[in-house]
């Protein structure tokens, strides 16, 4: 069919040829760094002519034998040849580094790069084409300067923590706002996105960019736009990969004699009568947990069109399993992306996305006692069975008091079906060239079902199962009015904005214990000997209204500015609505006949811009004094409702703003071949949105204030260039490196806030605090000095006792002697990428590297010392205690009464800084030659996160268990579950 | 499109969740009032945790080593204000008092409550709010007392004698607001699960006993406490209390609910969705060796173990056989143990247990704590009435009752009055010992023989760290913790 289309374009070219005289006909193949580009314009200058080349980058052209050729295609630089008579012209474009030409995706309309005031980075799909990704955050890791990004959970759809310009906020959401096709997202996570289906995405960083976006605007805002079809070009693509995971790196741990031993020292006496008994019994509870485990991917879709309509399907598949044990992910889904042109006023679009996750077991962000705490606490002498045969598992052992890891990964039994759906329609009317209207509307909604099933084995006489579903969507309807009009050397465009958004959840829950059989799984719930039923529902809305003013003067002088109101159903009475404006210039020199006469820049842009957002990211309902729900039971088996106070009603609380200064240069050289942006940036947040800690005696919990300023200050650099570029090989390059200084300026009355208590049992208080003057995620620990080399009267501690210093000077060791250590924000963050193209061989290789920031590793620490839930230890270092005759061991006598240990220490704050080698791929594009039948087919392979440089002692310097919106409770790896070492095997094949 | 009026758009509707405002108005928000402070209550309760303060008395010890050295640092004298076990104690209380507070303060507004029901709502908060600073200021000494709904974030410590005035007003408040009997789900089994009348009496009677000793020291709340008491026992048939014939039979998993019971925390480990304070951690394993799979949390002091007159109450409170790995051929007697200490034994009879060889299937129980026994209410009027008046008649049956079931002769007669006291208090100690929330130690401190009882501490417990001191009271009160 296309043949056919484009057959009839040929032969309409060639019947008007006929008419002219001395036509020369023309073919030849437009070809890009990766091959032929279909779709290219093919224009003869001067006349009102063009062609578009086809899926080869073939076309056919009658022209004059004098005349001149102009080959354009977005995201490459144009390029012009002169026909001179021949009748063959083959032309191989460059790609355009610059993208000065580029229109760019701003809030609520685009724009052509050149005529930017604001910081906003864009990343194309081309970017990370040789990296096999399976969800946008990895797409984005490390290439775009000033976006952080941390794999807080290496489960297969585990949470990543995103920070544009780090953290704003402490208790409201700091994670950035994703738009898709002008949908917020709102009732869907980012996760739930196919990275395949972007085109590019556009990250929004300084103010004078957000500010559109008013009160969620605070934590920048990543603009993605799918794919869409291209007239005249049908396409198949097809891309899969197959990926095997492995483990990063193992703890060691001791053997089941040397624990055995180890024990008997601990305790004074023979707990193990024969350690060497034991020899050759040790049981590997760490190898036990983890899976060499295997993800495929397959992404399918098919995209084409004509002027008048064109269009983009695609499908894709992705089945994961996790590195832990049993726990996995599938998913499947479509999106189909239409773009109608009804008459020349006249387009509308229709983009659907719909897709359905299944995941087993993947919900452990880490906690005390998961399998990955108690496989590496897990006594080695203790054998899985107790009886192997029989399957009946060995429940306790004698350290520590959780539960047997293999146990509770392999009957872990807790499903999640997640169902996602994204709809939104545009229409689109130019009522004149100058003035047009944008409507947009749509739905994003997820429908999603949980069920577990606890077995004999996981709660031996009590067996349970319960079922619980939700429904979220938010509706959001755009209208936006531009009026774009030029005029001799002015160029002005004006945007108005009315939006409206509301989101709606509910769901419920049936829970159920004293389940009489397992057979039915959880299936039937009657089965269920008590029940427990609740529901719940909450709303929120945002209404708002924006102006824009957008001025070009003489192409050198550029202004914007903005402002935006927003009210919100969060806040009450007085409080909803919040004003949000915005200000930026920018001077491009490199129009001025000075900077022209250099010949040095081919571009040179410097821009400056002030703007305030907001942020509204709590919870609905926060400031309302809820009450606390509970069930209790009066001793018998069904839980009857209850309540209890919350924490009190906060009607004052109001928005948390930020007010951002961006300074930023763009410089271009070398025509073009390397590119330089560098942003300075100030951000100030105050009227912090602040859970403030209640003491215990007034009942604990926390309360939501306005209180308090947090800055962030940094300095971004980006460079891309093309070093190398010959007919055979060609070396591309971008280095990206963002500094942040997170301060918190003012918290108040407060000097200093305690955060919750997290990881009771093992940790035994809050070792995080927000205090002025210091970061966000801030450590408070006592500081743990190594090991007393001789006896102290003082604290009444023995030679070889933990040696803490004692801060308050009381004499005495304890939780009074806290102090700031650390933090868990980053300071340095910097990704490198490196492509070398060589004939059909391509070479990837992703270098990224984050720095300056610490994890209290609780997992480490669960090895290392006794606590109140692992007797103990079994890390093998402790082996190596401090004795008279070893007296540069780090591990105290385990033979004193004396010493304590306190895990809440500087001894367990470990260095997180690494560099990752995140992707190497060598890939090799077979020549059309070799496979008739398709089209250009490229086989690559690769391995993703190989090898890492870190001094962190556990799994992964990028997993933590704190929750990934959070930046005050920050840091914490608590049987934090880690990210895989990857190879992969990928194909693409496009016809 | 954009028809949203903005006022109406931008109301938050929470209809999923319950507000103060609309609460607190009919029967069923007092019921469901009262079950969040009774849940709160039972927080302090599901396990060791705050017993830790109670280390110091010469019933209970621990070995020093791992996990245990918090409970030790009591048994030893050497706790601060760091120590992570105590703490338990003061959350639980404190959160049940915030939600009392709220109930205290709303209560009479339930206009669509009958006023009974009002009156045995606003009862069961004065009385929770009085027992929890009855414990908190045994436990801390002097503490912020907080009496309504609020945030204070510099709350002062308030001084012991205006702590028991509130703890004497809620309970003079609650024995006349609270039922002498529940129907419904506050009965269970024909026991009383929530606090009736009976309870708050019994509560008042202790609490006079102990404002009788130190650190008040007011010798005139004697007699109040015996007119308390004596309340109480003469009407035990109202509320349907006594004593069970066989002592064991109280910590049996069958005797879950039993008339034993003036007021008690109930748990049950099968409570779906359920909270974490309806189960229980007070289960087997803290009181089991390691030998048979238990944690070694706690077990008897030697010197107590061998003064403790033999019987079936010792045999109810102490396990004489143990089974190396549950090894039903391998049993030993406590000296065969690493620990070289008897085991307590109150708690251990749970589902989770199995009888026959001692192993455990689960550390997640439902054993009942008995906060108030009836027992406690004969032993508080034997001592009271002896300090107020004498060792009468009264007094003497009081105890022997005690005694009689614990397989013991009748008390001497004609002791004075300090001897029969004296007897009281051992008794007490042998009657509650085993980690019961009547801990010994409570005895101890307001009789000031802390130190006394240290004397006889056995060469082979962990040596003291600090020894205490019955004259300046040094360890009396355990340290307020660093975060208050």
């Amino acid at each position: 069919m296309v043949n056919s289309k484009l057959s009839t374009l040929l032969l309409c070219i060639l019947s008007l040829s006929l008419h002219s005289v001395a036509q020369l006909s023309v073919r030849g193949k437009v070809t890009g760094p990766e091959g032929p580009l279909p779709g290219a314009t093919v224009i003869q200058k001067g006349a009102n002519k063009s062609v578009l080349t086809g899926n080869n980058g073939e076309f056919l052209m009658d022209v004059p034998p004098d005349a001149r050729l102009i080959f354009r295609y977005v995201g490459f630089n144009e390029r012009e040849v002169a026909v001179n008579g021949q009748a063959i012209v083959n032309v191989a474009m460059t790609r355009d580094v610059r993208n000065l030409g580029d229109v760019v995706v701003v809030g609520y309309g685009t724009q052509k790069r050149k005529d930017l005031t604001g910081s906003i980075a864009t990343l194309g799909a081309a970017a990370y084409k040789d990296q096999p990704v399976v969800n946008v955050t990895s797409a984005l890791q490390g290439r775009v300067a000033g976006v952080a990004i941390t794999n807080n959970s290496g489960a297969p759809g585990g949470e990543v923590k995103i920070r544009i310009r780090g953290a704003n906020s402490v208790n409201a959401s700091n994670n950035p706002l994703f738009v898709v096709d002008g949908i917020a997202l709102t009732s869907i996570d980012l996760r739930d996105i196919n990275v395949n289906d972007i085109e590019s995405m556009e990250v929004l960083k300084d103010a004078s960019a957000t500010a559109v976006y008013g009160s969620r605007g605070a934590n920048g805002v990543v603009i993605i736009t799918t794919r869409t079809g291209k007239a005249g070009v049908t396409k198949v693509d097809y891309n899969g990969f197959v990926s095997f995971n492995k483990p990063m790196k193992q703890y060691d741990l001791l053997d089941a004699v040397k624990y055995a031993e180890m024990v008997n020292l601990r305790a004074g006496s023979p707990v193990f009568p024969d350690p060497a008994g034991f020899a050759g019994k040790t049981t590997d509870w760490q190898h036990l947990i983890f899976n060499e485990a295997v993800t495929h991917s397959h992404q399918l879709s098919l995209s084409g069109g004509t002027e008048k309509a064109r269009y983009f399907v695609s499908g894709f598949y992705l089945n994961g399993n996790g590195l832990l044990d049993n726990s996995s992910q599938k998913k499947f889904g479509l999106r189909t992306n239409l773009n109608m042109k009804v008459n020349e006023k006249l387009s509308v679009g229709l983009n659907l996305f719909a897709s359905r996750t299944h995941s087993r077991n993947n919900g452990d962000m880490g906690y005390k006692g998961n399998p990955v705490t108690a496989a590496l606490t897990w006594a080695p002498t203790e054998p899985v069975y107790d009886d192997a045969a029989g399957k009946i598992y060995n429940r306790n052992g004698i350290s520590p008091i959780w539960t047997n890891p293999y146990l509770t990964i392999r009957e872990a039994n807790s499903q999640n079906f997640n169902n996602v759906l994204i709809a939104n329609g545009r229409i689109h009317y130019a009522f004149t060239d100058w003035l047009s209207l944008t409507v947009n509307a749509g739905l994003d909604a997820s429908i999603s079902r949980g069920a577990f099933l606890r077995n004999n084995f996981l709660t031996p006489g009590n067996m349970g199962a319960g079922q619980g579903s939700s429904e979220n969507h938010t509706f959001q309807n755009s209208n936006v009015l531009t009026f774009q009009k030029a005029f001799n050397k002015h160029a002005l465009t004006v945007t108005a904005l009315a939006e409206n958004t509301s989101s709606v959840w509910s769901g419920f829950n049936a829970t159920g214990a004293g389940l009489t059989s397992a057979t039915n799984g959880y299936h039937n719930l009657a089965l269920n000997a008590s029940q427990s039923i609740s529901s719940n529902y909450g709303n929120s809305a945002l209404l708002s209204y924006m102006g824009r003013v957008s001025y070009v003067f003489d192409d050198k002088y550029l202004f914007t500015a903005s402002v935006r109101r927003d009210g919100s159903s969060k806040f009450q009475g007085k409080n909803k609505w919040g004003t949000f404006p915005s200000f930026s210039a920018a001077w491009r020199l490199s129009e001025t006949s000075f900077v022209k006469d250099l010949n040095i820049f081919s571009n040179l842009k410097i821009r400056a811009g002030w703007g305030k957002t907001g942020n509204q990211g709590i919870a609905a309902y926060s400031t309302l004094g809820a009450l606390t729900p509970a069930l209790y039971s009066y001793g018998g088996s069904t839980g009857f409702q209850s309540y209890t106070l919350g924490s009190p009603q906060t009607p004052d609380v109001k928005w948390e703003t930020t007010s951002q200064t961006d300074v930023g240069i763009d410089i271009g050289l070398f025509n073009g071949r390397m590119n330089i942006t560098a942003d300075y940036y100030n951000k100030n947040t105050k009227d912090l949105l602040l859970f403030t800690r209640i003491n215990h005696y007034d009942g604990g919990g926390s309360f939501l204030k306005n209180v308090g300023k947090v800055n962030n200050k940094g300095v971004e650099l980006s460079i891309d260039a093309t070093p190398v570029e010959t007919g055979d090989f060609m070396w591309t390059t971008g280095l990206n490196v963002s500094f942040n200084r997170n301060k918190v300026v003012n918290l108040g009355k407060d000097s200093i806030i305690f955060r919750n208590h997290i990881g009771g049992g093992l940790i035994t208080t809050s070792i995080q605090a927000i205090k002025v003057g210091e970061p966000l995620g801030a450590f408070y620990l006592i500081p743990w000095e190594g090991i007393f080399q001789a006896d102290h009267t003082a604290t009444g501690n023995k030679a070889g006792d933990n040696k803490y210093q004692d801060v308050s000077g009381n004499n005495s060791i304890g939780f009074e002697d806290r102090v700031i250590a650390g933090n868990a924000t980053p300071r340095v963050q910097w990704g490198f990428n490196n492509n070398l193209k060589y004939k059909n061989f391509d070479l990837n290789v992703f270098i990224q590297g984050s720095h300056g920031n610490s994890i209290f590793n609780a997992t480490y620490a669960a090895t290392a010392v006794p606590s109140s839930d692992v007797a103990y230890p079994t890390l093998a270092a402790t082996a190596n205690y401090w004795t008279p005759q070893n007296t540069t061991a780090v591990w105290a006598d385990p033979t004193s009464k004396t010493s304590r240990n306190y895990i809440e220490s500087t001894q367990f704050l470990q260095d997180a800084s690494y560099i990752r080698l995140r992707n190497i791929s060598l890939s090799y594009q077979f020549p059309k030659s070799m496979l008739r039948s398709f089209g250009p087919a490229k086989f690559t392979v690769s391995a993703q996160n190989y090898f890492t440089i870190t001094k962190y002692k556990g799994y992964d310097p990028e997993a933590t268990s704190t929750s990934a919106s959070s930046d005050a409770d920050a840091g914490i790896d608590l049987g934090a579950y880690p990210s895989p070492k990857t190879i992969t095997l990928g194909l693409n094949i496009t016809f | 499109m954009l028809a949203a009026c903005g006022k109406a758009f931008l109301e938050e509707t929470p209809k999923g969740s319950v507000l103060p405002a609309t609460f607190y108005k009919n029967a069923s928000d007092l019921n469901q009032a009262t079950r969040g402070i009774a849940l709160m209550f039972n927080g302090a309760w599901n396990q060791t945790g705050g017993m830790a303060i109670t280390f110091g008395a010469d019933d209970i010890t621990t070995h020093r080593g791992g996990n245990k050295i918090s409970f030790s640092d009591f048994d030893t004298y050497q706790a601060n204000s760091s120590n992570d076990r105590m703490t338990n104690w003061w959350i639980y209380f404190y959160r049940t008092i915030k939600s009392a507070n709220s109930l205290i303060a709303n209560y009479e507004n339930a206009t669509e409550a009958t006023a009974d029901e009002r009156s045995f709502a606003g009862g069961e908060a004065y009385f929770y709010r009085a027992i929890c600073y009855f414990f908190l200021t045994r436990a801390w000494g002097e503490v912020p007392l907080v009496t309504e709904p609020g945030i204070d974030p510099d709350r002062p410590n308030e001084k012991v004698p205006q702590i028991y005035d509130l703890i004497v007003a809620d309970l003079k408040r609650a024995e006349t607001m609270l039922p002498d009997n529940w129907q419904g789900l506050k009965k269970q089994n024909g026991v009383n699960i929530a606090p009736t009348k009976g309870s708050a009496k019994a509560l008042l009677a202790n609490v006079y006993l102990t404002m009788a000793g130190w650190p008040l020291q007011q010798t005139d709340k004697y007699a109040l406490a015996a007119a308390k008491a004596k309340e109480v026992l003469d009407k035990k048939e109202t509320w349907g209390y006594g004593l069970l014939d066989n002592f064991g039979d109280i910590f049996k998993k069958e005797g879950k609910y039993n008339k034993e019971a003036v007021f008690a925390c109930y748990y049950n480990n099968q409570v779906p969705g359920g909270a974490w304070e309806n189960g229980s951690q007070m289960g087997p394993p803290n009181f089991m060796p390691g030998e048979e799979g238990g944690w070694d949390e706690a077990f008897g002091e030697i010197t107590f173990y061998n003064k403790f007159p033999e019987g079936p109450r010792k045999e109810a409170t102490y396990r004489r056989t143990y089974f190396l790995n549950n090894d039903v051929n391998k049993p030993v007697d406590y000296t065969g143990l690493l620990h070289k200490h008897p085991y307590f034994m109150k708690y251990n009879d749970d589902i989770s247990y199995n009888q026959t060889n001692h192993s455990m299937s689960d550390w997640w129980g439902s054993h009942t704590v008995f906060v108030i026994r009836f027992a406690e209410v004969l032993l508080t009027y034997a001592e009271a009435r002896a300090m107020s008046q004498s060792p009468d008649n009264s007094a003497y049956d009081a105890i022997n009752a005690v005694r009689k079931r614990a397989g013991l002769k009748d008390l001497a007669p004609g002791l004075s009055q300090s001897a029969f006291r004296d007897s009281v208090i051992a008794e007490r100690g042998w009657e509650f010992s085993g980690c019961e929330p009547a801990a010994r130690w409570f005895d101890l401190v307001r009789t000031e023989t802390v130190a006394r009882a240290t004397k006889d501490r056995h060469a082979s417990e962990v040596p003291l760290k600090n020894t205490p001191d019955d004259a300046t009271h040094r360890f009396y009160w355990a340290p307020v913790p660093v975060v208050k």
